[in-house]
């Protein structure tokens, strides 16, 4: 009887001691894989390319008036950090840490930051709610983070308008972004899903991969984001009025692609499409454009 | 004192070496279950690729040469620049760009059942190809290859952080371990094409994918494939791609069609 009730108090006092949290780890250092769209993600996409993108017809007219110039003239795009949406999406190396509960150990929060801009991101653990409505956006958002199973789910409101692809396919400040995290060995997976009620006709799902890169160093930026004020007296943000932009049918004739499949919409992303899609104008001979990015697991030359 | 040092290891190893045997509730002193009954996900049913990503070169033939965003040598260079489809149709081969390492990428619909209790089976629209999941082990010594190969099969089984060797004290079932992938690794593979314009593979490929479940938060279903393509012979390190499949609500979509070179 005495052995029974000692396992019983030893029980209580395991059940009352510190619990051990520790799920899947994803801190660490990750450098991004570039094995799909690697010519739109690092060197940048070709102007008026909105394929894979359910994107409605404001949309496209954004992306339609969009100029490059005005990362140059206009001093509030010029150190404009990613969206976190974007972020995981872009040319930069990412480092996550994470908070503990000094009494708990609990997991509070999970923290990322990424080189360009040096982008700093927390994704609470700890249950608590997102803010009100009329609470302030940033490019960061606000973010919270729920497992299940091995997969842990984020969700992301309270962001700043931004783009989807840097050519200007915009995603508003309405819209709920929703991850799901995996680890598979030293592979990082991250899905990001944009509800954009403003630009989007249905979520928008993309999903990349990031490899465990101990060693890396990631250097801060030295570029500060200029305050959104309206411009001083004569500059004028560069853009395309409707119906004016030349370089909208250029992805189509180097890459030998329907006109309207590069206009996007999810009609043109379901298999069918290809059943339907009409002939492109032009059809080059051979690839003449980035056709050896990757070659070797190095960079992407135009050329 | 020392008894209740002794019941406290005793206490509090025992969540944590339950944890490490069972993961997914596979009981005591066994593995945990694989196949249909061990399944912590349900991918039956079927589902369709909606383009996102890579469109220009899954939706439509990229053009000569186009070997971008794949970790290609010098060896996969010379094959991608004398690609020629009329060829392939001629010697038989337009099923080349489905085999397992590509057939995921091919825009399509999956139809996913479970063929017996250790075999799940995918069977695609685009090209009529069918893959079948063995959960019974590692591939045959002397297998024949072939465009699918063989699957070796199991459901993600998350250890403990540390190995199950260590004290369990303090230690509770814990979040985030408790894995819901499907680990696939195929080999015997025939030599085919990463993409239909004729980025290679070669026949020592070996393909390790991660089937990952997820919900949106409206409840409409999909699963995310990891795919790992490993092959010494074309490919300077591991080719990674992630590709996305929407539920859907029955096979009124599912359009079975020969494969093309073209």
């Amino acid at each position: 009887m005495k052995i029974f009730k000692q396992i019983g108090i030893a029980g209580l006092l395991v059940l009352t001691s510190v619990p051990g949290y520790s799920e899947i780890d994803f801190t660490g250092s990750w450098t991004p894989l570039f094995h799909e769209d690697y010519p739109e993600r690092f060197p940048g996409p070709e102007l008026g390319d909105y394929m894979g993108i359910p994107v409605n017809a404001a949309g496209r007219l954004r992306g339609d008036s969009y100029d490059a110039d005005r990362i140059s003239m206009v001093s509030q795009y010029e150190c404009r950090p990613h969206g976190s949406d974007y972020n995981m999406r872009g040319s930069a190396n990412l480092r996550i840490s994470r908070d503990l509960d000094p009494v708990t150990q609990a997991p509070v929060a999970f923290h990322t930051f990424i080189g360009f801009q040096s982008a700093q991101r927390t994704i609470w653990l700890d249950g608590r709610p997102h803010p009100p409505e009329y609470a302030d956006h940033s490019w960061a958002g606000f973010s919270t983070g729920v497992w299940d199973g091995n997969m842990l789910n984020i969700t992301t409101t309270h962001l700043k308008e931004y783009y989807i692809r840097r050519n200007g396919v915009p995603r508003s400040d309405q819209a709920v972004v929703t991850e799901h995290w995996t680890r598979h060995g030293n592979y990082l997976t991250v899905i990001v899903v944009i509800n954009d009620p403003v630009f989007l006709t249905e979520p928008l799902v993309r999903s990349e991969n990031w490899i465990y890169d101990p060693g890396q160093e990631i250097l801060p930026s030295n570029c500060e984001p200029a305050p959104e004020v309206p411009n001083p007296p004569g500059v004028i943000t560069p853009h395309h009025l409707p119906g004016t932009n030349p370089f909208l049918h250029e992805v189509a004739d180097w890459y030998g692609i329907p006109y309207d499949a590069v206009r996007g919409g999810a009609e043109t992303m379901r298999p069918e499409y290809r059943k339907v899609m009409g002939k492109p104008e032009h059809v080059p001979e051979k690839c003449e454009r980035y056709c050896d990015c990757g070659k070797d697991a190095g960079a992407c030359n135009l050329h | 004192m020392r008894r209740i040092l002794f019941a406290i290891l005793i206490v509090g190893a025992v969540p944590a070496l339950t944890f490490a045997q069972g993961g997914r509730g596979g009981g005591r002193g066994g593995p945990p279950p694989q196949g249909k009954a061990g399944a912590p996900v349900d991918l039956s049913g079927y589902w369709v690729s909606p383009i996102f990503e890579d469109y220009r070169w899954r939706m439509f033939t990229p053009l000569k040469g186009d070997a971008a965003s794949v970790p290609i040598n010098d060896a996969a260079r010379k094959i991608v620049d004398a690609w020629d489809p009329a060829k392939d149709e001629a010697a038989g081969e337009q099923c080349k760009a489905y085999g397992a390492a590509g057939i995921m990428r091919v825009p399509g619909r999956l139809h996913i059942t479970w063929q017996d209790d250790n075999t799940l089976k995918i069977e695609t629209d685009a090209g009529t190809q069918t893959r079948l999941f063995h959960f019974t082990g590692q591939a045959p010594k002397e297998g024949e290859p072939s465009w699918q190969g063989y699957s070796a099969a199991k459901w993600e089984v998350t250890a403990l952080p540390g190995g199950p060797a260590g004290v369990g004290l303090g230690m509770l079932p814990r979040q985030g371990t408790k894995s819901r992938t499907l680990d696939v690794v195929t080999t015997q593979l025939r030599p085919g094409y990463l993409r239909k314009n004729g980025v290679p593979y070669g026949a020592n490929t070996t393909l390790t994918e991660y089937y990952d479940h997820w919900s949106e938060p409206s409840g409409q279903e999909w699963f995310t494939v990891t795919t790992v393509v490993t092959d010494p012979e074309y490919l300077a390190i591991p080719f990674v791609t992630t590709t996305d499949f929407k539920k859907e609500p029955d096979g009124s979509k599912f359009n079975p069609r020969p494969c093309t070179a073209r």
